[in-house]
């Protein structure tokens, strides 16, 4: 029993090297970062302070960075299981956009019932899963590449939504194209007074977090996962039905993104609109890839991001930098993401670091 | 009234060519890397930089053909980082390809908005027009149709025999194919496997830069980073359509070409409360039928044998 606290304790090797992969990365985008900031005749330290007071400076602005926290969770948490078992989705925006919609629809039909919520959660849900079971069903039965697949898929779900919210399910009460408004119970309840911080970050952080954990960590499924991941053919000679596999692991990604939509329509937006996510299901991949497929990694790069993105609002303000300085961490990060390894086992070699 | 109804046919497939002009080139460029047995998922973000990179020389030089030289360059320079990712330090190339579409995205998002002001509308005041072949354009129909295009149409069509003759017919040809295929036995062989692959990827680099400059020299006047629209990802789709053969190239991004000219030809049409509507559903019309093609056309095919799997010598 001690000596089983003691080794969970412990780091390992393997956690080592991806804290040190992540700290690779951060350090390098954010050096790239300072130099375009330094080229743009603005002082970095005073823009990485800017982001920082902008994300964290006093509770309402730390409790908005939480709110942006909660889909970036939802979406990479499921992007950490479908990119473990190298399934790569890249359609968690259209999942997203799909969840959101069809829970919306389904809240306003309820009406204002007790279990209208709940039920609202749960289409949603299944709205991502099955929007993302097609190109599951096109990855493991034909082997269709599921890259194009689900990146095509979230062009027809963003041309269909924008027709279904522009037509059918265009709001009577207002002049743009969006939902009726959702019914006060299928609002999900603020945690804090005065923010906008709703019981949606407890079902990101304190539900599908341990839920996702527990996943890929301690059963079966979570074993499998890895086995395709790090060798097919293996896994196929081990016993393990890969296709199966690759499946579950792109509809459940689907499932969590399309919960991400409504959760953002129920605790914030009250409405459907084409312009629900700002690139969640984009970001989402970032995250994934930055924490490393480790849910708790997702969890600390998804506030990082969250943090960026809500900081640089008031970093491009005071500084007069344009918008967009997200994207551009976004964008540099995932690259050194990638390189990371490669650094990592440079410096190794150069006895600059020992792991 | 028949006169009419042939002026309108003629022109709605004037239109499906040049609305496939951007795939043909885009697809050629992805058939040679592919060939190599390398996987470029990173050829939207190659198309949206040379988007980006063509709309800003024309504009800034107020010359379209300096936009095109500086899309080509853009082009080259982004699948060439690609390559270092995936050639040199021989980096997972579906992941390689993503990350350089997100660089890419926000690279274009950060610079367009750095170079001008918000609420600014920079647009070009010409486009790369129709350039009427001499003589040729004369015939009729087949006049207008095929010989009253772009460059962009011309150099794509041009370039099917040449891609062709390249892969098939030349010793480069040859191996390329065959770094594709097995790239260990090829190294062997004596065949530098990174030079094949960079020269591909250069080649590439061109085409692709053109399909993404002519998104904003000759189609439209203005730059968005949503301009490319998953055009590169339909490339990708018609390379497999196709069988990795730049006939078949050819003949997909007619096809795709033609849905999205008829998206928009139908929309022209429709009259009655209910046409906006439908003209407006018919935006998904392409990547819809890109999706329906490939679960007809795409399973189960045997591309080259190496592609996509990391490779150094070690």
């Amino acid at each position: 029993m001690g000596l089983e606290v003691k080794r969970s304790l412990a780091l390992s090797k393997g956690t080592i090297r991806s804290l040190y992969k992540a700290g690779i990365s951060i350090g390098f985008a954010l050096l790239l970062t300072s130099v375009l900031f330094l080229l743009t005749g603005a002082n970095p330290f005073l823009a990485f302070y800017y982001i920082f007071a902008g994300a964290f400076g006093n509770v309402s602005l730390a409790a908005e960075t939480l709110v942006r926290t909660t889909p970036i969770l939802l979406v990479s948490l499921g992007l950490a299981i479908s990119f473990r078992c190298k399934v790569w989705n890249i359609g968690a925006e259209g999942q997203l956009y799909m969840g959101a919609m069809l829970g919306t629809i389904t809240a306003v039909a309820l009406g204002n019932t007790p279990l209208t919520l709940i039920i609202s959660l749960l289409v949603s849900i299944a709205g991502g899963l099955a929007w993302a079971s097609v190109p599951a069903f096109m990855r493991a039965k034909l082997g269709i590449n599921e890259v194009i697949t689900t990146f095509l898929m979230n062009y027809v779900s963003i041309y269909l939504i924008q027709w279904l919210l522009a037509f059918p399910f265009r709001s009577p009460d207002t002049l743009f194209p969006e939902s009726a408004q959702i019914p006060p119970s299928a609002v999900l309840p603020v945690l804090l007074p005065y923010t906008r911080l709703h019981l949606g970050v407890i079902i990101a952080l304190f539900v599908a977090l341990p839920l996702v954990h527990f996943l890929m960590m301690r059963t079966t499924f979570g074993y499998k996962l890895k086995a395709v991941g790090e060798n097919p053919e293996a896994a196929k000679y081990g016993g393990i039905n890969v296709g199966r596999t690759m499946f579950l692991a792109l509809i459940i990604s689907g499932a969590l993104a399309g919960l991400a939509g409504f959760v953002e329509v129920s605790g914030i937006q009250f409405r459907m609109r084409p312009s629900l996510s700002p690139g969640y299901g984009y970001t989402g991949i970032v995250v994934a890839l930055l924490g490393q497929n480790n849910p708790v990694g997702v969890a600390l790069a998804s506030i990082f991001l969250a943090a960026i993105f809500n900081g640089s609002t008031t970093m491009s303000r005071a500084l007069g930098q344009p918008q967009g300085v997200v994207d551009f961490i976004q964008g540099v990060l995932v690259i050194f993401v990638l390189a990371s390894e490669y650094i990592l086992r440079y410096l190794e070699r150069k006895g600059v670091l020992k792991v | 009234m028949m006169e009419v109804e042939w002026a309108l046919i003629i022109g709605f497939i004037a239109a499906g060519i040049r609305t496939s002009a951007p795939l043909m080139l885009a697809s050629l460029g992805e058939t040679i890397v592919e060939r190599g047995g390398i996987l470029n998922l990173g050829i939207e973000g190659a198309m949206l930089i040379g988007a980006f990179t063509g709309f800003m020389g024309a504009f800034l030089t107020g010359n379209l053909w300096v936009g095109l030289l500086m899309a080509i360059l853009g082009g080259i320079l982004t699948v060439l980082t690609f390559g270092i990712l995936v050639v040199r330090i021989n980096l997972d190339q579906v992941v390689s390809g993503l990350a350089i579409n997100l660089l890419a995205a926000g690279l274009c998002l950060y610079f367009f908005r750095l170079a001008f002001s918000q609420g600014a509308f920079p647009y070009l005041s010409e486009l790369i027009g129709p350039y009427p072949i001499p003589l040729l354009s004369q015939i009729p129909v087949i006049g207008e149709v095929l010989f009253n295009q772009t460059i962009f149409v011309y150099v794509g069509i041009v370039s099917v025999p040449i891609t062709y003759y390249l892969i098939f017919k030349t010793s480069y040809g040859l191996k390329l194919r065959s770094v594709g295929e097995d790239p260990l036995v090829a190294s062997y062989l004596g065949i530098e496997v990174s030079r094949i692959r960079y020269t591909a990827l250069i080649l590439e680099g061109i085409f692709v830069g053109m399909a993404g400059g002519l998104l904003c020299l000759s189609m439209f006047n203005v730059f968005d980073t949503r301009i490319v629209a998953a055009r590169g990802f339909v490339a990708v789709s018609i390379v497999i359509l196709g069988r990795w053969n730049p006939v078949g190239a050819f003949a997909g991004s007619l096809l795709f070409g033609f849905t999205e000219a008829l998206s928009l030809w139908i929309g022209t049409f429709l009259i009655g409360p209910a046409s906006a509507s439908i003209s407006q559903l018919l935006s998904l019309l392409p990547y819809l039928v890109t999706l329906i093609a490939l679960l007809i056309g795409g399973r189960r095919v045997r591309g080259p044998a190496a592609l996509g799997s990391p490779f150094s010598k070690e």
